[in-house]
């Protein structure tokens, strides 16, 4: 069993990881609170944007400008997305609505791979200035970057979750989550408001999209398929809590890499994101068992 | 489940009418080739290809008849390549397919052009089969040359020896070079790792760390490391990780950890997937605590080593299995970088190990072809050919190139190492045999002997 | 209560079949002959290779056609499942020499209870939650797979040697050997397969399992153990997909775990959606654009990304506009236009009639 020296660094790491996840896995909620929609391209929007980024860098344009390129991409997409098939599917299960997402990821998984193939020996990368500077923690180094990206969580955890509640396009955004229909009634611009949502989380998604191509690798297949790891802190939460979310992020980025130097587990570790998800849901469900009734004889 | 009322019409349209369109676009494209602009830089820059004092080398010197384009009937050739999200093989068979086009401008073998077939595959195993049989039922190839897939010589060597069909490859399954039917131009992942190990063992490495890529044929890969370890009584610890890789920092951690100050990090992996590691070694301040970095030949680009930046200079050695491009000015290398840059329009990767395989193993099936003296070509005579290739000076590798008719083939079996210097690859240490402590090469040198080496 | 739902059944045991009915069944057997004995001539050995591609995913679709269509049971874990039919299958193949169908019997059926034990407490979540949990599930088993491998013919429980130079190939059944015998095998393991789907709609699963789709707390309120038909809903599921994979595994010779990354769950979740869940030809539907497709585009030399935008595509059209997929909306629409031709020639005669007036 590996000595608490040895767990040390692991710990600044797995923080990081966390983080990573936290970025994904807050974003989903938030969309979720505020449209009843569980967006599974958050990673794909992200990945695209990243791509069209680090084009733009390469062709010379300045890097806060492609930066933000990277942004309004996931916001437009995002919002289109929402207003063509937004009021189709309004009605329908939100596992309905989830599933035509997954028709939004694959469209935007495609082209990015077409469009910015695989070539032979070459990967491509975005760094950002604050990629290099850093303080030391233990024996390890901790880049401006991570700190950024924990903080990021952090603010988008506390900012939304206030913006959902104390405000009115906020207030208006649960109630339309919750039932379109009653909400429309009530004289709520439904339109507006989800149109509103969907932009935010365009915006989240671009945001997220950039961090992730950096403090993870700028691939499309990783980056698309990263938040199929970010569901599991989603799921502990229900969907429903936003710092619960982040903090059940952190928790699984923390215990995935505590297990590195743990030899019989090693191997393994990669599945502690999927373990942790399922074992929740089982046990948070557990009340909930539909009371049988059994056909008579 | 309440059924939807259908939507409106205009919907229904725009989403058909993209499909459409999508498909309308699909079926008219042809294969995929990456456009310019999207692709990123080319590992060489016009400054960096250059070598001093090169000649104006004529492409037609790679045939035999300069500037006669060959008419006759075609000679059909084969290949197969992995082209998957990841990773992309096409660059050796485009700059095959670019040696081919240069040979049929000018004079063919024997007036005969040659038609090379590309099969690109998604490492799926039924799919492979698939497109062996078309190349050989369909598209009714004599031989097969430029091969190149995670598992492709697995899942073909017993339909390749049922056939007799004897292929030049660029192997990286255990088969390329433990059966009869497939000789390579290159080394694979355990000989080019075996190359790296031992360079980190000649500079003193009191522990070797050797992580690689989940991907088929770990063992098989990790045994030859095990055995020079061992014969130099150095501790080793094998580690994988799934890949892709998303989370580099705990990868670099615990190679660093288990290394100790005194040991050596060697990697194994694809280009991207090694750069994530060590600019996470990097980031995390940690390249400099084990005495040095190792890695198998896919690191070995330049592209890389501008990646990384000065902090690797001398601090990462990298096994090459064919001979650098940027130092060298033989006639050979010349004729690559002609043949690349006036018919390798397709090769997205320039200047590299990838289209420099893909040049020596068409160089070897020409050579080969060109001594065929019957009136037309078949499998038979072709296969024979191929195989009777004997101290072939390719002019790509460290030594002469033997096919021959042994059980196994390891036929380049001698390296180069290069290091990062300010954004390009340097040569750190000559040709250097990789040593026989490992069992297969023992077993391959016993049957054919130490090759002679090249000019 | 069960004289209820026998009511609600047009289909009874003793009753014969209605002529569209009749004619349904022979153009089906008509078209199963041809695929049996005519196709294997006219292809060339790529495309049988392709097809028998094709009858095993063909398999995985009509399960998990059933889970979503039958039942409104969403599995973002069917190839997971896949992977450990193929998995039981090899090793069984290179540890016993058991004749092939018990293998792919046994193979059914310990992925069957595997499929049972983990769903079974998964079972309590539904809707969206059920869906992300089979993804889940569906995930940690890939890892798992990764490190374990599948068998290769070595020794112990995991069966697999990683440092072999030479490794063995799954075997075939002794009479189908060939490509294009055991395309012809694949194609009859799947018509058991589906004949097996056909019981179970036709009989009492079938009715409960509608039930349950058109509203849960209706069917419980009418007396059906909704629990009970869903866990049977998945064990058949899991059953079929463990067949196939031991099909596969003979098909390719050689299993990777890197042939079953997770995401071609929520690829194949596309497909099954275009092809259609509510009719067992949208499973062939399925498995034609999850395999075929890709085959012949890339004898083309097209890209596959452009299929995986179609799916996409795809999908956002079925979810919006055709809730029934491909199989269903095609005969319609070309229903459709049988009856829009038949209008326009009617229509003429009396115009022209008109005219002379």
């Amino acid at each position: 069993m590996p000595s608490w020296q040895d767990f040390q660094p692991f710990i600044v790491s797995g923080l990081a990881l966390g983080g990573v996840y936290a970025l994904s896995g807050v974003g989903l909620v938030v969309l979720y609170r505020a449209t009843g929609v569980l967006n599974l391209a958050f990673g794909a929007l992200g990945a695209m944007g990243a791509l069209i980024t680090w084009s733009l860098i390469k062709a010379g344009v300045p890097g806060w400008l492609s930066w933000l390129a990277c942004v309004v991409f996931a916001a437009a997409v995002t919002l289109g997305y929402g207003i063509v098939f937004g009021p189709a599917l309004a009605r329908r299960d939100p596992l309905v609505k989830a599933v035509a997402t997954i028709g939004l990821t694959l469209i935007l998984y495609g082209l990015a791979d077409l469009l910015w193939t695989t070539s032979g020996g070459q990967a491509r990368s975005i760094t950002f200035p604050t990629d290099n500077s850093g303080f030391m923690v233990g024996q390890v180094q901790v880049n401006w970057t991570q700190v950024i990206a924990l903080a990021a969580g952090v603010v988008i955890t506390v900012a939304t979750g206030a913006f959902l509640r104390y405000t009115k396009l906020g207030t208006a955004m649960r109630a339309m989550a919750n039932d379109r229909d009653i909400t429309a009634t009530l004289g709520v611009p439904v339109r507006k408001v989800e149109a509103a949502a969907w932009l935010g989380c365009g915006v989240l998604a671009g945001l997220a999209g950039l961090l992730l191509a950096d403090l993870v690798a700028l691939d499309a297949t990783t980056l698309t398929f990263l938040v199929i790891s970010s569901l599991a802190a989603v799921l502990i939460a229900r969907l429903r809590s936003i710092t619960v979310t982040f903090i059940a992020a952190i928790v699984i980025g923390l215990l995935h890499d505590l297990l590195t130097p743990v030899n019989s587990l090693t191997n393994y570790r990669d599945m502690t994101p999927f373990v942790i998800a399922a074992v929740a849901l089982l046990v948070l469900s557990r009340h909930q068992v539909m009371s049988q009734s059994r056909e008579e004889a | 489940m309440k059924r939807l009322m259908p939507a409106p019409s205009a919907r229904r349209t725009i989403v058909l009418a993209a499909a459409i369109a999508l498909a309308a676009v699909g079926c008219s494209s042809s294969s995929s080739t990456s456009t310019p602009a999207a692709t990123s830089t080319t590992s060489a820059t016009p400054a960096t290809s250059a070598t001093p004092g090169t000649a104006a080398v004529s492409t037609s010197q790679c045939g035999t008849k300069p500037g006669v384009a060959a008419t006759g009937t075609p000679i059909a050739l084969g290949g197969i390549v992995t082209n998957q999200p990841g990773t992309s093989f096409t660059d050796i068979a485009n700059m095959a397919n670019a040696y081919f086009a240069c040979v049929n401008a000018n004079g063919g073998i024997n007036g005969h052009p040659i038609k090379y077939y590309i099969e690109t595959e998604q490492t799926n195993p039924a799919q492979i089969a698939a497109d062996a049989k078309q190349l050989v039922q369909t598209d009714h190839v004599l031989g097969i040359i430029g091969n190149t897939s995670i598992i492709e010589c697995s899942v073909d060597s017993s339909y390749w020896q049922k056939l007799g069909y004897y292929i030049i490859d660029s192997g990286i399954a255990p088969e390329c070079y433990s059966t009869s039917n497939s000789a390579a131009v290159n080394m694979g992942p355990r000989y080019s790792s075996d190359g790296a190990v031992q360079y980190a063992l000649a500079q003193h490495a009191s522990k070797i760390v050797f992580d690689q890529s989940n991907v088929p044929g770990t063992g098989y890969i990790a045994a030859g490391p095990a055995a020079l370890a061992k014969a130099a009584n150095v501790p080793i610890v094998q580690l994988t990780e799934n890949v892709p890789i998303s989370d580099a920092d705990s990868v670099a951690i615990k190679e660093v950890d288990d290394a100790g100050p005194n040991g050596a990090v060697v990697l194994n992996f694809t280009p991207p997937e090694a750069l994530v590691i060590l600019q996470a070694a990097q980031k995390l301040g940690l390249e400099d605590r084990v005495k040095l970095w190792g890695c198998s030949t896919p690191c070995n680009t330049d592209f890389l080593a501008t990646s990384l930046g000065p902090k690797w200079n001398s601090k990462l050695f990298v096994n090459a299995e064919l001979t650098p491009p940027d130092v060298t000015n033989t006639a050979a290398m010349n004729l690559y970088k002609a043949i690349l840059k006036q018919y390798g329009s397709a090769v997205s990767g320039g200047i590299g190990s990838f289209s420099q395989m893909g040049f020596t193993e068409a160089e070897i099936a020409v050579h080969a072809l060109e001594t065929i003296t019957a009136s037309s070509y078949t499998v038979a005579n072709v296969n024979a050919a191929f195989k009777a290739v004997s101290a072939f000076n390719t002019g790509m590798l460290c030594q002469l190139w033997t096919y021959g008719a042994y059980p196994t083939h390891i036929p380049n079996n001698m390296d180069y190492t290069v290091t990062p210097d300010n954004g390009k690859m340097v040569t750190a240490q000559g040709c250097t045999q990789i040593s026989s402590v490992d069992p297969q090469i023992a077993q391959y040198r016993s049957v054919a002997g130490t090759a002679q080496i090249a000019p | 209560m069960r004289a209820t739902l026998e009511r609600a059944s047009p289909v009874r045991a003793g009753r014969s079949l209605s002529r569209p009915q009749l004619i349904k069944a022979a153009i089906t057997a008509a078209l199963l002959l041809f695929v049996l004995l005519g196709l294997p001539q006219l292809m060339s050995l790529y495309y049988i290779d392709t097809m028998t591609q094709v009858a095993v995913y063909s398999m995985v679709a009509v399960g998990l056609g059933v889970l979503v269509g039958r039942v409104g049971l969403v599995s973002l874990g069917q190839v997971a499942v896949l992977a450990i039919g193929a998995w039981v299958a090899a090793r069984l193949l290179f540890a016993t020499t058991q004749p092939y169908p018990l293998v792919l019997l046994e193979a059914g059926l310990i992925t069957m209870v595997l499929g049972v034990v983990i769903g079974l407490p998964a079972l309590r979540l539904r809707g969206l939650y059920l869906a992300l949990i089979t993804l889940m599930l569906a995930g940690a088993i890939t890892v798992v797979l990764a490190t374990v491998n599948f068998p290769n013919g070595g020794h112990g429980f995991l069966g697999y040697n990683g440092s072999l130079v030479h490794i063995p190939p799954i075997r075939r059944p002794s009479i189908a050997a060939s490509d294009p015998a055991y395309f012809r095998y694949s194609v009859v393991v799947a018509i058991v397969m589906f004949a097996l789907v056909l019981a179970h709609i036709k009989t009492r699963p079938g009715r409960a399992w509608a039930a349950i789709r058109q509203s849960e707390p209706a069917a419980l309120a009418a007396g059906i153990n909704t629990w009970f038909y869903k866990l049977w809903a998945f064990a058949l599921a899991s059953f079929i997909t463990g067949v196939a994979g031991g099909v596969l595994a003979g098909a390719v010779h050689y299993l990777y775990s890197i042939d079953f990354p997770t995401q071609d769950s929520i690829t194949l979740l596309a497909v099954v959606l275009m092809g259609g869940v509510y009719s067992l030809w949208g499973a062939v539907v399925a498995a034609l654009l999850y395999q075929f497709l890709p085959a012949l585009l890339n004898n083309w030399g097209v890209s596959a990304d452009w299929l995986i935008i179609l799916f996409g595509v795809g999908v956002l059209q079925v979810l919006t506009t055709a809730p029934a997929g491909l199989a269903d909306q095609v005969p319609r629409d070309l229903a459709r236009l049988g009856r829009f031709l038949r209008r326009q020639a009617t229509r003429q005669p009396a115009a022209t009639q008109g005219s002379t007036k």
